[in-house]
């Protein structure tokens, strides 16, 4: 019995594998499990290739998985396309398609053995029962309530739900498909069984949804009145989510004529009074820059959504980097603090996001959330969230004593000034991108801007008091350690439970502030450490830098980087802490050892 | 003028071995195939054509084809295009995209093309809709039109893009569809032999996100050839008068060509350089101009 | 469907055969196109029918070619490509991503009728009597395709009425 399984499908657009992730996620969600699933595309519009990662557990889950504990290939030419993002090891059980005319014997995965290969006719079987080839599908989910557990009741039911409106002959050529595919595994049992044991909180409620709805449901939970944007793939979906939502909230969204227009709208809500936001991916936040500084300078709260994909330039649009750090941390000109936070996961993006808000609405700053292609595509079952729990920053906005001689930019003893906004009787002013002095008034006085940028830089100084802002886990006193944000944290969360299993002393932290880089909390997580690595998926080694250009990093603490669309495996950071443990061994032999 | 070739050449000659991956029954698949078309006529070798375009479905069209080709960001097709014009006039230069590239993020740079008379052919293909990002509204979408991004419909009125080049004093116009490939290679043809800068807006069905009115079943209900209207290209307000119509009919063919094209941005600067070279210090002694006389 | 500048009144036997070969041509052609779209998007069943229709016209052409050269010569041609579009070929927008085997000859069979009534519609405008008599032939051999493909479709079990937009991924965003 299993508590846990991976499932990686591979197929081209037209063999619907994609929409069966879908149905077996919900499936098992239904059937109380967690999951999360992932998907990935080539770079047709329709009919390329297509794969989706499920993995199904009984407890809560902190990553799309490592190796695949079953690889369901459609075709081998579309499986291999996907590479490091479908591994294959000696303990996966492989299904493939047998009209592919391969013998098992022969499949083409090099250099692996699988724990068993079965070829199944699925088109056939598709094509027998529905009368169509296209059912094969669902023919695969039939095979996997068969062979392993999961949905032999639930994804019917998914389907029926799904496709009732169109008739009762489309669900039961699907009933019947389904009923094939487990027939088939049930004459035909694994070598070793792979059930899934049954999970006991079946029945209760799941949410299911992807980092890309739940960033734009917590915005508007937030208090986000307004969206203007620019669609770019993969960050579409949270527009498309206000475009459905925020008319009932009395708010508006704008997809505008680009970038420069979308931020440029949400920063004239902004000054208008309204929690508004943009969001984008690399190609549209290089654009954004400019009016990230003017927010920055005039001051306005303003939310940045920035999902990164393989960049530079288009680079990879459909699949997940992390190499948008600098450009977050950095972009637009000028001395200039922007805060960066980076959700790890779908469960998460909702707090980070609400977060965001509230540290755009108190510091009067832009601020930019920097998911990636894997947290805002990706569907997790979630337990309901207690919303109550948040509490809602809004804007500090000047008393009627501040009004009786306002000034906008008022220095204060936290550097915050109250902010009014047209329509408020007292408050006018003028905001600018030119320096200005404390009423607003342009200046051009190199003593101003001096203090001016004080104030703006200043301010974000208790920001990085926010410990809640970081996660440390494992042994605080350890002296290995791991360090790593977005999607990459949740394989590192759980490469850290195997390597405690595997008796190493590590700890870890995930920071969801990322800039400004708040050194206190760094130098006290170093203090103990000795080796340690920064995991993260980008070519420059970016976040290694990042810190090293704020603290002194303990001299074995090494980046462990990579270019996106590879994703990193818990196994092999265990390996990579290996590694470090026999160097760190080494070494204190070595102390022992009287020096020459 | 540039574009006249000596040599013979057949369009599969411009077909790159890259096969297209837009989805099977889309609009641009003509296109391209009109593009191969009026290359040949005009006989150019393959590597004397620069063809850039933004990013889109649409976008990829230079790399089917063998001329040198530059699939550059999104909207960004026209600055980039005149800067190879300015450096290599000799150069044919194309520049291509969608509706969405051309009319929305790029919109801004249309009008100063234009102004300048650059010697470009640039060529829109207007399915009204954004299909490389899955089926956004897009510029030229209708008013009420229902997309993700428009759930309860659209609240503006699309851009008209033939008025929108005819306003800003375009030299040549025209507009084509895959209902009519020959008439489409003839325009495709024509506007590269204008000389400055040409319009060529192609209703290219988007079979994916489009509408129905507007797969070519519906775009044939609407067409009309220019020519049978008996229209004369040498009138502009004519042509303005018959762009209203842009939405409701599909006019085919030239709205409206400058009877005397005045001199490109290319020329001007060419002129420019004649008259000024004899003024150049050689290259070495350049930093002489700061010598105080 | 469309020609250009073609004097049907005045046109000769040669220019006739001429322009039925560029018909064949052009069919075979787009046949050609959709049946590569097809393997690009995995859906090899259409794509088997649509060279199954590339040789056909290829035939068909070839017949025809024998004709012009036994009877002309290398004679040069008064018409061309330019002056044809869609008379015997699919419309652009006939193919679809994942169509059936099916689809794919409802789609042949239409510009089958499509070429049908384009003969039906030249004959009247047709003077020399040879050419009538060849559009004639050609009109009716176009009824021989359609029973052709027509023979192709009876021989696929009937579809099952499911629509394979039910089955298939929604696209995938760039
Ligand atoms: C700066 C930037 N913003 C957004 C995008 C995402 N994007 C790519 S193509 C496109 C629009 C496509 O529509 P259109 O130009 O009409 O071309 P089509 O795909 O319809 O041919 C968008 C929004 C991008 N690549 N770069
Ligand atoms: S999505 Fe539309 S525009 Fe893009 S390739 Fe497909 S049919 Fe063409
Ligand atoms: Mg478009």
């Amino acid at each position: 019995m299993r508590k846990d399984l991976v499932f990686g499908m591979a197929g081209s657009g037209g063999d619907g594998i994609v929409s069966a992730g879908d149905s077996l996620i919900q499936a098992a969600a239904a059937e109380g499990y967690h999951g999360v699933m992932t998907k990935s595309f080539g770079s047709q519009i329709r009919g390329g290739e297509s794969s989706c990662r499920v993995r199904i557990s009984i407890d809560p889950i902190l990553n799309p998985g490592g190796n695949l504990d079953v690889a369901v290939a459609l075709n081998w030419e579309d499986f291999l396309k996907f590479g490091a993002e479908l591994p294959v090891s000696g303990t996966t059980v492989v299904i493939y398609e047998a009209a592919t005319g391969i013998k098992e014997t022969e499949i083409p995965l090099v250099g692996v053995t699988p724990l068993q290969v079965i070829a199944v006719p699925i088109a056939a079987m598709a094509k027998e029962t529905a009368g169509t080839e296209r059912a094969k599908n669902t023919v695969v989910l039939g095979l996997i309530a068969g062979w392993f557990g999961i949905g032999a009741v639930a994804v019917m039911k998914g389907i029926r739900k799904r496709l009732a409106k169109k008739g009762e002959e489309l669900v039961e050529a699907n009933q019947r498909a389904f009923d094939a595919g487990r027939a088939f595994a049930m004459a035909h049992p694994l070598k070793a069984s792979m059930n899934i044991v049954s999970s006991d909180t079946k029945g209760n409620v799941k949410l299911i949804t992807d980092g890309n709805d739940m960033c734009a449901a917590a915005a508007i939970f937030a208090g986000c009145q307004f969206f203007g944007g620019y669609p770019i793939t993969p960050s579409t979906e949270i527009m498309q989510f206000f475009t459905d939502h925020v008319w009932k909230y009395g708010g508006a969204v704008l997809q505008a004529e680009d970038e420069i227009a979308g931020i440029g709208a949400a920063v004239g809500a902004s000054f208008a009074g309204m929690k508004s936001m943009t969001a984008t991916s690399g190609p549209g936040l290089s654009l954004k820059s400019e009016m990230m500084g003017l927010a920055s300078i005039a001051e306005l709260p303003l939310v940045i959504v920035d999902v990164q994909r393989g960049g530079p330039s288009t680079g990879l649009p459909t699949k997940s980097e992390q190499s948008d750090l600098f450009a977050a941390a950095f972009s637009a000109h000028g001395d200039v603090i922007r805060p960066v936070l980076a959700p790890t996961s779908v469960a998460d993006t909702f707090r980070i996001t609400i977060e965001a808000f509230n540290i755009a609405e108190y510091y009067q700053t832009p601020v930019i959330v920097l998911s990636d292609q894997e947290i805002s595509q990706r569907k997790e079952t979630l337990d309901p969230i207690d919303t109550t729990q948040f509490k809602i920053i809004e804007r500090v906005r000047p008393t009627g004593a501040d009004l009786q001689d306002y000034k906008r930019f008022k220095q204060t003893e936290n550097h915050i000034s109250p902010i009014s906004h047209p329509g408020m009787l007292g408050g006018t002013y003028l905001a600018s991108g030119i320096e200005h002095v404390e009423s607003g008034a342009p200046t051009n006085s190199g003593t101003v801007h001096a203090r001016m940028n004080d104030k703006r830089t200043k301010k974000f100084d208790p920001l990085k008091d926010r410990k809640d802002l970081f996660e440390v886990s494992g042994n605080p006193d350890a002296p290995i350690a791991m360090v790593a944000w977005g999607s990459v944290a949740g394989v590192c969360r759980e490469a850290l439970l195997m390597a405690q299993e595997q008796g190493i002393n590590v700890k870890l932290l995930v920071p969801y502030l990322l800039y400004p880089v708040a050194e206190g909390v760094y130098n006290e997580f170093f203090a103990s450490v000795q080796k340690g690595l920064i995991i993260e998926q980008t070519h420059l080694a970016q976040t290694h830098k990042l810190l090293r250009m704020h603290l002194d990093l303990p001299k074995g603490v090494k980046p462990m980087a990579r270019s996106g669309a590879n994703p990193f495996l818990p196994s092999e950071i265990v390996a990579a802490l290996h590694n470090l443990l026999s160097e760190l061994q080494r070494s204190h032999e070595g102390n022992l050892q009287p020096q020459e | 003028m540039s574009a006249t070739g000596t040599l013979d050449f057949q369009p599969k000659d411009y077909k790159s071995d890259l096969k297209p991956i837009w989805c099977p029954g889309c609009g641009d698949f003509s296109v391209v195939q009109g593009i191969y078309r009026a290359l040949a006529a005009i006989g150019r070798p393959p590597h004397e054509i620069a063809f850039v375009s933004g990013i889109g479905c649409s976008s990829r069209i230079p790399g089917y084809t063998t001329a040198y080709g530059f699939n550059s960001v999104h909207g960004r097709a026209l600055p980039i295009a005149q800067g190879i014009k300015l450096a290599n006039p000799d150069l044919l230069v194309l520049a291509a995209g969608g509706d969405g590239d051309g009319f929305s993020i790029g919109g801004g740079h249309i009008a100063h093309l234009i102004r300048r008379n650059m010697d470009i052919t640039y060529i829109v293909m207007d399915n009204q809709i954004y299909g490389l990002t899955k089926g956004q509204l897009s510029p030229t979408s209708q008013k009420g039109r229902t997309t993700c991004t428009s759930r309860y419909g659209s609240l503006e009125e699309p851009v008209n893009p033939l008025l929108y080049v005819l306003a800003y004093g375009a030299g040549f116009v025209a507009q084509a569809s895959p209902t009519d490939l020959v008439g489409m290679a003839a325009v495709i043809e024509e506007a590269i032999r204008y000389p400055g800068f040409a319009f060529v807006n192609i209703q290219s069905p988007c079979v994916t996100y489009g509408e129905e009115a507007q797969q070519i079943k519906g775009l044939k209900a609407i067409q009309e050839s220019l020519a049978s209207l008996g229209h004369n290209p040498a009138d502009r307000l004519a042509a303005m008068d018959l762009a209203q119509q842009y939405g409701e009919k599909m006019h085919l063919g030239v709205f409206y060509r400058n009877p005397e094209p005045p001199p490109t941005y290319g020329d001007l600067v060419k002129e420019r350089q004649a008259l000024l070279s004899k003024d150049a210090l050689p290259r070495e002694r350049i930093l002489d101009l700061f010598i105080k006389k | 469907m469309a020609t250009r500048g073609i004097d049907y009144a005045n046109l000769s036997l040669k220019d006739a055969l001429d322009l039925a070969i560029l018909i064949e041509d052009e069919a075979q052609e787009r046949y050609e196109e959709f049946a590569v779209q097809m393997d690009q998007h995995r859906t090899p069943e259409a794509a088997k029918f649509f060279r199954y229709m590339v040789e056909n016209e290829a035939k068909h052409g070839r017949e025809l070619s024998a004709r012009r050269v036994a009877r002309f010569g290398s004679a040069p041609s008064a018409v061309s490509r330019t002056m044809i579009y869609d008379i015997e070929a699919p419309d652009y927008d006939a193919a679809r991503a994942f169509m059936s085997a099916r689809k794919a000859m409802e789609a042949a069979l239409a510009s089958e009728v499509k070429a049908h009534a384009f003969f039906v519609s030249a004959l009247p405008t047709l003077q020399d009597a040879e050419v009538r008599a060849l559009f004639e032939e050609l009109r009716d051999e176009e009824l021989e395709h359609q029973q052709l493909v027509q023979a192709e479709l009876y021989k696929l079990r009937p579809e099952s009425g499911l629509s394979d937009d039910d089955f298939v991924d929604e696209p995938a965003a760039q």
